[in-house]
């Protein structure tokens, strides 16, 4: 494996240098929840009953798929779901 | 954020560091693939809460 | 006090091998001696040397050529020498008849630590210790251009990755302190020291040479007067606007000719990215944070200039705002563009001047009043106003008076907002207005200018 780069941080250091997920929603009022299937067996079992219950609350949810869970997600499906849905779980492994 | 069973706390660890970056994540009880369909809509409902707070600031 | 010896040498370099009778008389003298040797620890063989591991002792020396000899008198180095002369050596070692034996002199060979790609890795290992910004290591799967986009670095652009021995050869090319502070750097008014701007300075792809005319664009945006905070929080179109002037815009190969404010030249491009970037980085400042602009302008990318001072018949810009003769400078001016003022008609400075009035006075509405501009004054209209005779103050007094307009109190141009430069080329009757901001003066911006340093 090659070296570990080091860069020296451009910044006026305010904030952490590591990556950090974009915030979150003070609430899931009106934004779209996907649920995205990594394709493990039993998976959707998990994702079904979730889907229930999410509807419960009035959530708004989407579903999409991977095609297998070897492999990361295509293109195209992450570009489907950045479009139609504010967040997104991923699941079920295993 | 993803759903993983705990099986796999030391692979998301592991990820989370070549990637520099650890997305959220909730580990319900392993296996899920020989549970009856009962059993895993039980891993579902009481994991229901926590991941809408993990969704949510 | 007490005299000491250190000796560089290498196996590879046939001046030092032949030298080795002088090595022995060195250490039969009874003097201090220390002796390094860069490749084979088992040479020299009439002495015994240690290897010079990872040739930090070599670097740290700054050792250019073997062999080099120093002498200390209690530790500071007083004096040094290098390849073989032996006059030199036995002045320097107050010895006599050293390598009796040997021809009087041969020159020595180059040091293994300023082999090609060397100096920049060994300051890298060895000098990284000037820096005092945050090390950001990167994950063993990142790559280093990305990582620079996912942690919110970039313009958009890519960027150069910002690592230690690209930092350090930046810093070379300043006598300046990277400690030093040049100012606060808007919004979050962080303290903007000189190895902050070198840092940005290698993501936007300056050379080191060009980080003394960054540093002077900087100190200038940090004026109180240009008001940069103000600059990038504006639902305004403007961005900051370099223009340089001075024996810098050819020393770095600036481009001053056609196609002056577009794509390119590397020099004109990086240093406006490098102050974007200052501002995004160290200042904190963002499209859709801080920064309100509704539409922006593409020059927030990079808008930097220099003047064509050679092919012009005025002083120079920075020398009608108070620089030095023969300075270079830098004047910021906070603006957007390009708005064209086509003429292919008028022969005569009277018949030209009045196609600029005619621009200027629907420039942004009718109504708009006390705007500030950079008139940019291509080759071919620059040409009609020589042959006419006219002065840079001859046409900005021409330009005032086409435009004064009898109903109305205040003038279309801000008194001292007008910023009159020549650049471009060759053909093309086309010259160029930049509009400045809807807050002028005192209580927006002020055009800056400053003298650039070393």
């Amino acid at each position: 494996m090659r070296n570990t780069p080091v860069l020296v941080d451009p910044t006026g250091e305010v904030e952490p240098a590591r990556r950090e997920p974009l915030a979150r929603p003070p609430s899931l009022d009106g934004r779209t929840v996907a649920l995205l299937d990594i394709s493990k067996a039993r998976g959707d079992v998990f994702l079904d009953r979730l889907h229930m219950r999410l509807d419960e609350r009035g959530i708004e949810v989407k579903r999409y798929m991977k095609p297998t869970f070897a492999r990361i997600a295509p293109i195209a499906v992450k570009q489907q779901i950045a479009s139609e849905a504010a967040l997104v779980v991923e699941g079920l492994a295993d | 954020m993803g759903v993983a069973t705990t099986e796999f706390v030391e692979a998301w660890q592991a990820q989370s560091a070549a990637l520099g970056y650890e997305p959220p994540m909730i580990f319900v009880p392993h296996p899920i693939q020989d549970r009856t369909d009962a059993e895993i809509q039980a891993l579902a409902d009481a994991a229901v809460d926590e991941i809408v707070s993990r969704l949510t600031a | 006090m007490t005299k000491q010896l250190t000796l560089v040498v290498k196996r590879d370099c046939p001046t030092c091998t032949l030298l080795e009778p002088v090595y022995a008389a060195l250490a039969a003298s009874g003097i201090a001696l220390d002796v390094w040797t860069q490749d084979d620890p088992a040479f020299p063989e009439s002495v015994s040397g240690a290897l010079d591991e990872g040739l930090e002792r070599s670097f740290r020396l700054g050792v250019e050529i073997v062999p080099t000899l120093i002498r200390r008198e209690d530790g500071e180095e007083v004096e040094r020498t290098w390849g073989w002369d032996r006059a030199e050596w036995e002045r320097l070692t107050g010895l006599e008849g050293l390598g009796a034996d040997l021809p009087p002199f041969r020159p020595g060979c180059g040091a293994k630590n300023v082999e090609p790609g060397m100096p920049e890795a060994l300051a890298a290992r060895f000098g990284s210790a000037r820096l005092k910004s945050r090390r950001v290591p990167l994950a063993p799967l990142e790559d280093e251009i990305e990582a620079a986009y996912e942690r919110g670095w970039s313009d958009g652009l890519p960027v150069v990755p910002p690592t230690e021995a690209r930092v350090l050869a930046m810093l070379d090319g300043t006598t300046r302190d990277p400690g030093e502070v040049l100012g606060l750097a808007p919004p979050n008014l962080q303290p903007c020291t000189v190895e902050k701007v070198a840092v940005n300075a290698v993501m936007a792809g300056c050379k080191p040479e060009y980080l003394p005319l960054v540093l002077a664009v900087v100190e200038a945006a940090l004026d109180d007067a240009f008001c940069m905070h103000g600059v990038l929080a504006t639902t305004y179109y403007i961005g900051p606007i370099v223009i340089v002037n001075g024996p810098v815009r050819r020393a770095i190969g600036m481009n001053a000719k056609g196609n002056v404010l577009g794509q390119g030249n590397r020099a004109n491009a990086t240093v406006g990215r490098a102050l974007q970037l200052v501002v995004r980085n160290v200042g904190g400042g963002k499209p859709q944070g801080v920064d309100r602009a509704a539409l922006g302008n593409p020059g927030k990318y990079t808008f930097c200039f220099p003047e064509d001072e050679e092919g012009s018949a005025w002083p120079p810009l920075s020398e009608s705002r108070g620089a030095g003769k023969g300075a270079s400078a830098v004047t910021l001016f906070a603006g957007y563009g390009v708005m064209g003022v086509v003429d292919q008609d008028s022969r005569t400075p009277e018949a030209l001047v009045e196609t600029f009035a005619d621009v200027f006075r629907g420039l942004e509405n009718r109504n708009r009043r006390n705007i500030d501009a950079v008139v940019v004054v291509s080759p071919e209209h620059d040409r009609v106003f020589r042959d006419g005779g006219w002065s840079r103050e001859d046409f900005e007094v021409a330009l005032r008076t086409a435009l004064h307009e009898p109903g109305h109190s205040t003038p279309k141009l801000r008194e001292g907002g007008l910023l009159i430069v020549r650049a471009g080329g060759g053909a093309g009757m086309f010259s160029a207005i930049l509009p400045g901001w809807a807050a002028t003066g005192p209580v927006g911006s002020i055009p800056v200018t400053k003298e650039v340093g070393t």
